[in-house]
């Protein structure tokens, strides 16, 4: 799967392809509008990332510009701006998704995951990890062929870490993956655990080996 | 925005009457007086006149009665003569006396003449009497004609003086009104009429320049705002998400991974206070312009089901009385921040399996939750980064002070109530506004 990453900030650009590509996505950059319009038109991405302030150019251009070429690639923009217009903006013009800086690495690894997922197969196929398989239109959840009932929030869990295999995600990732901006308001990560606790069990009670490893201090592993 | 009306403080209608009355009605009671003055000299003079007048006519005649006649002895009210010892009076005496009147019943006022005189080697003293009754109510008379005439005047002056300073300040008013009216986002759409007097034109002049001042230095600020929100978030971004790559290296010793995870944590914390302080900047900058009227019950109902495992999780109690919907004219994101920072307290200062007690009509919207925490000294409730809880971790300390700063810019009232080991907020429109 190829990702166009277009970002002016240089270590933001790194850190995202060295993440992505880590998750098996191969990762194009560029760092400016030019350079992005000249990428999109030489080849085909399955996903753009673009931040909406780049020199010679906005990152709104760089989605009318794909829209013109009829591209059917994902389009994710970021940017620092938390601007209620830019983002309607953003999504009017055909933008699939809108994230502001600063994000997790992991929430945007679900991000793009999702979105392939939708754009490629309209939502119609599973996701299979090891002995687990997540039905996304259905959002239930098979172990060994057999239904497993889960929580929303539960399930919401489980394909964030499966878009996010073998990475630590830290617990402030997950809260906000969780709860958006209103987790701010909530409180401790004492419920995050309890909603980790009660999928493990679920999936270890249906005969899946334990896939959430817990990292000390940090966060949680799945793999 | 309410206009203060003290003892110092009138309109300049009101005052510009004041003073003209304060000058005019001295004026008039002094002129009243000296004209009322002036009459009654008069006609005492002329009264003098006529008695003397009388006086003679009648020395004519008793002069030209033949010698042999008796000796005179007349008394009447208005008239006597008398025998009197000499010598006789180069001038009459005029006085005022008293008289008791037979037709009135009482004493009325007399003017008199008096004189000694001589008729054929007799002397006598001649008294004429003339009543002042008639020349009293003559005077009566004309001081209240006068009176009359005077306040008529007066009241006409006054009716003509508002109306003239009516139209003359009109600009003034007009000027003042658009400027009370005026919003910090409209301010460049202000203009003023020409007016036809210099002093206006010259406030008018100023005043819009003040203004485009003021709007320029507002969105000169608006832009900064954002563009510090640009410039604080992406360096944030940065190096959380190489704090995020980092954590990935899996070289590194447990401790090592703690610290990494802590610093994360903590830019994490960076960049939430950053947004919200910035939040409030743009709440202050009136920069969330309402489209329409939110029905907080739906928002209410939203942000419970949004929290709903929080509450499951606290095993909290939460009892809703909808007995109205309370409609208010607010953004629809400041809407949700508000519901949703005020049941997001209540849960997070709430203790395991506490209650949460709401309450909406159409006047009102109220919160009550059980908390072990005391209760917040009102000095400090809507301060910013007081904390009240400070072991909380997560809490930025903002969350009270942007509620109160929604409320304050959107003509809301908020309450604060501690009893019996519960909080209780109330919010409700503020109906003494402009």
């Amino acid at each position: 799967m190829n990702i166009l990453i277009i970002e002016d900030e240089q270590a933001l650009q790194e850190s995202i392809a060295q993440y992505l590509g880590k998750q098996g996505y191969i990762c194009e950059v560029a760092v400016n509008f030019r350079e992005g319009i000249q990428k999109i038109n030489d080849a085909e991405y399955e996903c753009i990332i673009a931040d909406i302030g780049l020199p010679y150019g906005s990152g709104l251009d760089i989605v009318k510009e794909l829209k013109q070429i009829r591209s059917d690639a994902g389009i994710i923009i970021i940017s620092a701006k938390d601007s209620l217009e830019d983002k309607l903006n953003g999504l009017g013009l055909g933008a699939d998704d809108y994230l502001t800086k600063p994000f997790h690495l992991s929430e945007l690894s679900a991000r793009v995951n999702a979105l392939l997922r939708r754009k490629h197969f309209g939502g119609n196929t599973s996701i299979i990890f090891q002995d687990i398989q997540v039905i996304p239109a259905s959002k239930s959840v098979l172990v060994h062929q057999k239904p497993v009932e889960l929580t929303a929030k539960e399930y919401q869990l489980l394909v964030y870490f499966i878009a996010n295999q073998n990475r630590v995600i830290t617990k402030s990732a997950l809260a906000s993956h969780l709860w958006g901006d209103e987790y701010d308001m909530a409180g401790s990560y004492d419920f995050i655990y309890s909603h980790i606790k009660n999928l493990r069990r679920k999936l270890m009670d249906a005969g899946a080996p334990d896939y959430i490893k817990t990292v000390y201090g940090t966060g949680y592993r799945f793999e | 925005m309410a206009r203060v009306t003290g003892s110092n403080n009138m309109k300049l209608l009101t005052k510009n009457t004041i003073w003209f009355l304060l000058i005019m009605l001295p004026l008039l009671a002094a002129g009243g007086i000296y004209l009322y003055h002036q009459f009654d000299k008069e006609l005492k003079k002329e009264m003098d006149e006529e008695l003397v007048n009388d006086q003679i006519q009648w020395l004519i005649y008793f002069n030209s009665i033949p010698d042999s006649s008796p000796v005179f002895r007349i008394t009447t009210p208005e008239f006597s003569i008398h025998p009197a010892q000499g010598p006789a009076d180069a001038q009459p005496f005029l006085k005022t006396i008293m008289q008791y009147q037979e037709v009135e019943h009482k004493e009325v006022p007399y003017r008199q003449l008096e004189q000694v005189i001589r008729i054929r080697e007799r002397f006598y003293t001649l008294t004429i009497r003339k009543s002042l009754i008639e020349k009293d109510d003559l005077i009566k008379n004309i001081a209240l004609v006068m009176a009359l005439a005077f306040i008529g005047l007066l009241l006409f002056t006054i009716l003509v003086n508002r109306l003239i300073s009516r139209s003359i300040w009109r600009p003034f008013y007009q000027s003042l009104d658009k400027m009370e009216k005026l919003q910090l986002e409209q301010m460049h759409h202000l203009s003023f009429p020409d007016t036809s007097v210099t002093e206006f034109n010259r406030l008018n002049e100023v005043l819009l320049n003040a203004t485009t001042r003021i709007y320029h230095d507002f969105v000169i600020m608006k832009e900064l705002t954002e563009d510090a929100a640009h410039e604080m978030q992406t360096p944030l971004a940065i190096a959380q998400n190489r704090l995020e790559l980092l954590l990935q290296d899996e070289a590194l010793q447990p401790a090592q991974l703690r610290s990494i995870a802590q610093t994360h944590e903590a830019l994490q914390r960076l960049s939430h206070l950053n947004h919200s302080l910035l939040f409030m900047a743009k709440i202050g900058n009136k920069q969330f312009v309402p489209a329409g009227n939110i029905s907080i019950k739906a928002v209410l109902q939203k942000h419970l089901r949004l929290f709903e495992e929080l509450i499951r999780d606290k095993d909290l109690l939460v009892s809703t009385d909808f007995s109205g919907d309370l409609s208010l004219l607010l953004h629809p994101i400041l809407a949700d921040t508000l519901i949703s920072n005020l049941l997001g307290n209540a849960i997070k200062y709430n203790y395991p399996k506490g209650t949460i007690t709401i309450q909406l009509t159409d006047q009102l919207f109220s919160i009550c939750n059980t908390s072990e925490y005391p209760p917040i000294p009102a000095t400090q409730l809507f301060q910013r980064f007081k904390k009240n809880a400070s072991n909380l971790e997560n809490s930025n300390g903002l969350g009270l002070a942007i509620v109160k700063k929604i409320t304050d810019t959107n003509h809301l009232k908020i309450y604060y109530i501690h009893k019996e080991k519960e909080h209780h907020f109330i919010i409700r429109p503020d109906r003494h506004h402009h």
